[in-house]
């Protein structure tokens, strides 16, 4: 019963912030800048010598050297010649792991920071009250 | 309180064991971060599967919240308390709540593949895809912090609970 309750909390917290984003867009729409749409930026991945150029991608243009394989505009999912393409065929493709690297890397590297910045803090604060402990401790009288 | 005793055989050889309700914690987020991660890596799971990991990933938050209400309600509470760290933690939540239901929320109105298949068709538009790209850049930024913020418990956590693992192993006969 009680995390059904919480469920509905956390369900009602969430329809909020689903009817907040509604009267965004009905409202104003205009007010998020136009931008790019769904879409990745161009990247080159180079590819082992002798490696085979993975299904769906397309060969690489002119200026690029060392057996390269440039994707399209979409980043480095798969470009098919069908018309309606699902963009199935990159699933899980060895070609397509810079991205997940890239994702993991921004995400390591934020941790680090704030981890990096936490510890920083306590240590600062520990020194500070060992200092006002020790100015509250000591006593002129004390000295020989 | 994180930890209990492991019964009365607990007291004397000190050991205590990991409390279900952390474990399940854990290892829950744990997913869930892997889940977020895959999910990010759109170009490299393709879009099928980065749609209904997404829908999923929607679902799991909804239970994430629900598990952890309790904390909404008492920090929000201690809100108007001299106190930083915890008032930064409950932002950051906010922060993220906002930016991951928006994500979701649009990543299911511009859904090409995922809802198609079930015979749903949504009307979509370029407000819901640049929503679905600006929030899911915030949620990307969000969620190491989110993670970071709670170091602490994830190292004490996971250290308790591999040692035990490897432990048990260890003791295993074979």
């Amino acid at each position: 019963m009680r995390f059904l309750r919480h469920l509905g909390a956390a369900t009602a917290a969430a329809a909020i912030v689903v009817a907040l984003g509604l009267a965004w867009a009905h409202f104003g729409a205009q007010t998020l800048a136009p931008g790019p749409q769904i879409r990745f930026k161009q990247e080159i991945v180079t590819m082992p010598p002798g490696s085979r150029q993975p299904h769906g991608t397309v060969a690489a243009g002119h200026g690029m050297r060392g057996g390269g394989i440039r994707v399209g505009p979409n980043g480095l999912t798969v470009i098919r010649a069908r018309p309606f393409d699902l963009g199935l065929g990159s699933m899980f493709d060895p070609v397509n792991l810079p991205i997940l690297r890239h994702t993991v890397v921004i995400e390591a590297g934020v941790i680090a920071v704030v981890v990096a910045l936490d510890v920083l803090r306590r240590r600062s604060r520990r020194s500070w009250r060992a200092a006002q402990l020790a100015a509250e401790t000591y006593r002129p009288d004390d000295e020989p | 309180m994180l930890y209990d005793r492991a019964g009365p055989a607990a007291g004397t050889g000190r050991r205590r064991r990991v409390a279900a309700r952390t474990r399940l914690d854990f290892w829950f987020d744990a997913v869930l971060l892997l889940g977020y991660t895959l999910a990010y890596s759109y170009g490299f799971t393709g879009i099928a599967i980065h749609e209904w990991l997404g829908i999923g990933l929607g679902l799991a938050l909804l239970l994430h919240l629900t598990l952890h209400w309790d904390w909404v309600i008492r920090e929000t509470g201690k809100l108007l308390r001299p106190r930083g760290h915890d008032k930064l933690i409950w932002a950051v939540n906010l922060a993220l709540l906002v930016a991951m239901t928006l994500c979701v929320a649009s990543g299911i109105v511009i859904s090409r593949v995922a809802l198609p298949q079930v015979g749903i068709y949504t009307l979509g538009g370029p407000f819901w895809e640049r929503l679905h790209v600006l929030s899911a850049e915030v949620t990307l930024g969000l969620v190491p912090v989110h993670v970071a913020l709670r170091w602490r418990w994830i190292v004490r956590v996971g250290r308790r609970l591999l040692t035990r693992r490897s432990a048990g192993s260890a003791g295993r006969p074979g």
